[in-house]
């Protein structure tokens, strides 16, 4: 651990850089990533006739434009990365280092959320032109809580795709399997619509799988939808999904190293 | 230094007849086909050992090498580097070692080299002094000054894989593992690969085993020779004993532009005449050489290393089963 502390400066200089080199690209990336703000058209809609499930036009905007900012801070790319320095033979030069390659990724992930806030930003400030009266700050504590949650969803989200990633290892095209994954994802995470919208018998369901801590958890803290003096479960099991992750991601990198045929060269 | 006991890897390799049929009865059954890419190799490479490891396409001299560094897990055997068992991937172990892969790249694509070296200092966590003595070094020896700082998309195959050395070697280790190092660089940028793989051993004593095609390679960077076909060791030993072994005699080269030796079985090539025979003959040809021409400038050899190779390779695997 004190050899990955005195390389962060370097890792994040480098990461920099490469973020930098990389900035056309990102920029697409995220604004290909705007779900959310289609979403908030389709429900604004849905809800100039009344209420959905407690949600007004000033709710459903305040919901996906937190939705927006949280899908950015937890967006990965370490699935492809992985998978594709797997099948070439990549992963090599990666394995003859002293650092566990995940490091790297993690704090190159990490170090485009300042670039993606800052091509994020021009849009918050239009639809907060549109509609001032839309956002309403959260409470200190709420914001807290959501700093600690919006950090659980992006270590879980990027482990999420490291295992998928690592499944290479043993399949030959893993980023389907994860479409399929992003899939189900969008659907239960509140990605497309609020849990609130579910029937309320699916609720216990959805509360217990990872996809809710995943985004609709720091969400809902950040869009001032949950009470802090609700949120000590909510925040258990998202943090319990994300030691299962890590374990699950652990399991996979031994395993797979076992099995690894490192192609290619 | 390195220690390898009946060293096995045998891939389950699936197996697929064509046809719409076969793909659908493959879904439930799917067969597999062993493939003995290694198959028991037992060797000792002392300290400070330069050896090359040749052996035709899919000998296993590549699945050696992974073996050796970590990066596959043998079926079977034995592996010591240094005291260490390179699966188990020790940080000390990974400091001791490196591999370097033609064309296969660590250099980050769309940064200069000096990013990258800058990140190989952190993650060998290498002290500032030691890593700029070590990459002065290797700016000199490579010859990196003039292109280092630019993207390393931008550069030649051969500046990159300057830098892709460097980058190998800024931890200075102990042992040198090269996997066709030179493949694809033209000429210049092979020698210059060369003469610098000699200096870092001179200079550092480092161990080297190296994979290669390329006999200029052999020649000019090893001492020592580990022969690998079908996964089995067929020679070790030095590189006149491999003539020795597998060269069918001497190779006997005559350079005078004016005499006509074609008479007594040379051939012109060029500005000499060229002839091959075996070790017992050599001295009534070379009187024969002589009496034509008192004057002509004469040399004996072992024949080409490609000739050895193609021989050794050809002799040393057992006859085919009936």
């Amino acid at each position: 651990m004190r050899h990955l502390l005195r390389a962060m400066p370097t890792l994040l200089k480098v990461s920099v850089a490469r973020n930098v080199a990389y900035r056309a690209e990102m920029t697409i990336w995220i604004l290909t990533a705007t779900m959310p703000l289609i979403m908030l058209a389709l429900w604004n809609a849905v809800a100039a006739s009344g209420p959905v499930a407690g949600f007004g036009q000033p709710e459903i905007a305040r919901y996906f434009v937190a939705t927006l900012v949280v899908r950015q801070i937890t967006g990965a790319w370490v699935m492809w990365e992985l998978s594709h320095l797997i099948r070439t033979g990549g992963m090599s030069a990666h394995l003859l280092r002293p650092m566990h390659p995940l490091w790297t990724y993690a704090v190159w992930v990490a170090t485009a959320i300042p670039f993606r806030l800052v091509i994020l930003t021009p849009i918050i400030l239009a639809v907060g032109t549109w509609r001032p009266d839309l956002f309403v700050w959260p409470a200190p504590q709420q914001f807290a809580l959501f700093v600690v949650s919006v950090t659980m969803a992006w270590i879980t989200s990027f482990l999420v795709q490291c295992a998928f990633g690592l499944a290479s290892f043993w399949v030959d095209k893993s980023d389907g399997m994860f479409e399929s994954w992003n899939a189900v994802w969008g659907l239960l995470s509140g990605y497309v619509a609020p849990l609130a919208f579910f029937p309320a018998a699916w609720r216990p369901v959805l509360d217990a799988l990872p996809f809710r801590g995943m985004l609709g958890l720091p969400v809902e803290l950040l869009g001032g939808f949950l009470r802090p003096e609700d949120a000590a479960r909510p925040l258990a099991i998202q943090a319990a999904w994300m030691v299962v992750s890590f374990a699950l991601v652990m399991t996979l990198w031994r395993r797979g190293l076992v099995r690894n045929g490192a192609f290619g060269s | 230094m390195i220690h390898v006991r009946d060293l096995k890897k045998i891939y389950k390799v699936p197996v697929k007849q064509p046809g719409v049929w076969a793909s659908v009865r493959s879904l439930f059954d799917r067969e597999y086909r062993e493939v003995r890419a290694v198959d028991g190799i037992t060797f000792d490479i002392a300290a400070g050992e330069r050896v090359g490891f040749l052996g035709p396409n899919g000998a296993g001299k590549t699945t050696t090498l992974k073996m050796m560094t970590g990066l596959l897990h043998p079926t079977s055997g034995e592996v010591s580097v240094s005291g260490f068992t390179p699966k188990h991937r020790d940080d000390a172990f990974l400091r001791t070692v490196t591999l370097v892969m033609g064309q296969k790249q660590q250099l980050l694509w769309d940064l200069p080299p000096t990013e990258t070296f800058a990140l190989h200092r952190a993650l060998y966590d290498l002290d500032l002094r030691a890593w700029k003595e070590s990459l002065d070094e290797l700016v000199e020896l490579l010859g990196l000054a003039a292109f280092m700082d630019q993207p390393a998309r931008n550069l030649s195959l051969g500046q990159r894989m300057r830098c892709e050395l460097a980058a190998a070697l800024l931890h200075r280790p102990k042992i040198l593992f090269l996997d066709e190092p030179t493949i694809g660089l033209d000429v210049e940028a092979q020698v210059i690969v060369r003469a610098f793989v000699s200096a870092y051993h001179a200079r550092h004593g480092a161990t080297l085993l190296l994979t290669s095609h390329d006999m200029d390679d052999v020649a000019a960077m090893v001492d020592r020779v580990l022969l690998i076909d079908q996964g089995v060791i067929r020679f070790d030993g030095s590189l006149p004993e491999l003539a020795r072994r597998f060269g069918s005699g001497r190779r006997l080269v005559v350079r005078d532009a004016h005499a006509d030796f074609s008479s007594i079985g040379l051939t012109r090539a060029g500005e000499t005449w060229e002839v091959t025979v075996d070790a017992s003959d050599i001295n009534a040809r070379l009187s024969a050489v002589l009496a034509r021409s008192p004057a002509a400038e004469v040399t004996v050899s072992d024949p080409p290393l490609e000739d050895v190779l193609r021989k050794a390779f050809g002799e040393s695997r057992p006859a085919a089963a009936p």
